[in-house]
């Protein structure tokens, strides 16, 4: 039954959706906006220094993939849960034989079916701009790990958005909390600069640390900048999060329900 | 359905008004204690319709969200259907309803349509169960055309309409109401209190609603139960508490022509009859068990054209309850 739950509800999402297209445009187009200018300002710092891990091929292939992955592993729910929390809008959703997270689930997916198709051809644009620099990766199993990655990296991007969100059954505004956790996820995910040019001494914390496996993560494996440990290792570490962040979210929602104050009529 | 000593208390902080309070509040904070509801205790049979009734804040809605499990109560047992609300087990939440004046349940942009097909498949009904009960309540509400249009583009009163449909469409055995003709015109207002005294005779579904309107409360309630600052004052049928807090009726004599009101007052002991100005209208407060007696009076007095007996509105009552209440305890 829970399938033919979330399949009406991500139907419903993409309806929705569809009502709102021109935003969606201008959504898509902000959205290409933060690599897009990653992009230029490497492209200037790499013509004007040497010794840079990363050539200029290298930059505009990571940031033409980055443009869509992120696309694929980005949410934006934690400010809706924790208004739901705090204003009561998690009520009329509480009361049905369905758990309020799938229609978080759905409306993520739903969005994301409605936008991709949106944001393709922008990309393809942008590969056309700088067609002499993409260099994409030929390997169909490099391809084939990206494409198993990829679902992980939006499912620990998920939980932890939903996680942070769920906080606001005790903390009556999480706002703050999340820009700083979408500000840290910005250097952390590799968005702004990709973690392979961060010191070497920082690449301990950098490689276990979540955010890695939100974006940059699908990325190496996809560039091939890993080795097949590496690879295990970072499908392990993403299903550990996972798992650690299903539990927390348990945890938080079998407590946060005693505190939820039902807020408005 | 059995509550006994229920109670929920929330916790929230004081501020002093104005920014130096907001910034004082982020170095010492005062947390306060507000009891909403203090170990209220009553059951309700399956099939019963009752109000219930109190003043704003008096812990109405707390005790029904505590009833449909949305909060956690304080202190105190719950037993709706033989469950534990707060448990909210799939089992418990197929039967029951709550439908929210000031909250919407459906997908705004799409039409009702798509909500009430979600709702099938969350409360798993076939596509013939489905078809059947939207087929009764759309005829029952009449809303059969509206179905196809945006919610967004609907009016408050189809909207609650839709509300209900979609709220009933699983056949709940206990409907929880909260507010539901809030913001209504008084003909959607009549419509939704048809509709659902329908549906406790046809479907014999337990009715536990609040509203502002005694006119809700009168027209669907035998039974009502007045809250006020979280306790219980009263449990037991509209008419007794009528009668106990309005024990006196009008009677009302208008004659065709001018009579004299001394021979009334004379009659009817410890009475006091008052006349208008034309001389041919006479009214008396009476008590209940004297009423009989001051109609025949009246109709002595002359030819009598019109006589009417008639009870204080249930609201005026129950707002001189509420103000009484409150004059009371601030009075030594």
């Amino acid at each position: 039954m829970t399938w033919r739950v979330l399949r009406r509800m991500i139907a419903m999402d993409i309806m929705q959706n569809l009502e709102y297209r021109g935003a969606f445009l201008l959504y898509m187009v902000g959205l290409l906006a933060t690599p897009v200018i990653s992009l230029l300002v490497w492209l200037a710092v790499s013509a004007g220094s040497h010794g840079l891990p990363f050539d200029r091929q290298q930059f505009v292939t990571y940031y033409l993939l980055l443009s869509v992955t992120s696309m694929v592993t980005s949410v934006w729910l934690g400010p809706w849960v924790a208004e739901n929390i705090r204003l009561g809008g998690l009520s009329p959703w509480l009361l049905r034989p369905a758990p309020y997270i799938l229609n978080q689930i759905a409306n993520n997916v739903g969005e994301k079916i409605v936008k991709l198709p949106l944001l393709v051809p922008l990309v393809a644009l942008l590969g056309f701009a700088f067609r002499g620099d993409v260099h994409l990766p030929t390997d169909p199993w490099a391809w084939l790990l990206f494409t198993l990655c990829l679902p992980l990296s939006a499912s620990v991007a998920f939980l932890l958005d939903f996680t942070l969100g769920s906080l606001a059954f005790w903390v009556h505004d999480v706002r703050g909390l999340l820009r700083v956790k979408y500000l840290l996820s910005g250097f952390l995910a590799g968005q702004f600069v990709p973690l392979e040019l961060f010191p070497p001494a920082l690449r301990g914390v950098l490689d276990v640390q979540p955010f890695r496996y939100t974006l940059s993560f699908p990325l190496e494996v996809v560039t091939g900048s890993l080795t097949r440990t590496q690879v295990l290792q970072g499908f392990l570490w993403q299903i550990g999060y996972c798992v650690a962040l299903w539990a927390v979210y348990r945890v938080e929602w079998h407590f946060g329900l005693r505190a939820y104050g039902a807020a408005g009529a | 359905m059995t509550v006994e000593n229920l109670s929920k208390t929330y916790r929230h902080h004081q501020r002093e008004p104005g920014l130096g309070g907001s910034v004082r509040s982020l170095f010492r904070r005062q947390s306060l204690e507000r009891v909403a509801v203090d170990r209220v205790s009553f059951s309700i049979e399956a099939g019963e319709i009752v109000g219930f009734l109190g003043p704003n804040g008096a812990g109405k809605t707390t005790t029904l969200k505590m009833l449909c499990g949305l909060l956690f109560p304080s202190a105190g047992q719950v037993s709706v259907l033989g469950f534990t609300p707060f448990q909210r087990q799939a089992a418990f939440l197929e039967r029951i309803a709550l439908v929210m004046g000031q909250k919407t349940m459906l997908a705004w942009d799409i039409p009702a349509m798509e909500t009430l097909l979600l709702q099938r498949d969350m409360y798993g009904l076939s596509r013939a169960e489905f078809k059947a009960s939207l087929g009764e309540l759309t005829e029952l509400l009449d809303v059969g055309p509206l179905l196809q249009v945006q919610v967004r583009k609907l009016s408050l009163g189809e909207r609650m309409k839709m509300e209900l449909l979609a709220a009933l469409l699983h056949r709940p055995d206990v409907l929880f109401l909260d507010e539901p003709t809030i913001g209504l015109d008084v003909l959607s207002q009549q419509r939704v209190r048809d509709f659902l005294r329908d549906l406790n005779r046809e479907r014999g579904t337990t009715i536990l609603l609040t509203s502002h309107y005694m006119d809700d409360i009168e027209a669907l309630c035998r039974r009502v139960m007045v809250i006020d600052r979280g306790q219980l004052y009263f449990d037991g049928e509209l008419a007794a508490l009528v009668e106990r807090l309005a024990p006196m009726k009008q009677v009302q004599a208008l004659y065709a022509e001018a009579v004299p009101v001394e021979q009334a007052r004379l009659e009817l002991d410890g009475l006091t009859p008052r006349q208008d100005d034309d001389l041919r209208r006479i009214r008396v407060a009476a008590p209940r068990d004297r009423v009989v007696e001051v109609a025949a009076c009246l109709l002595r007095l002359g030819p009598a054209i019109d006589l009417t007996v008639e009870e204080a509105p249930v609201e005026e009552i129950v707002r001189d309850l509420f103000r009484e209440r409150r004059r009371t305890e601030v009075e030594p």
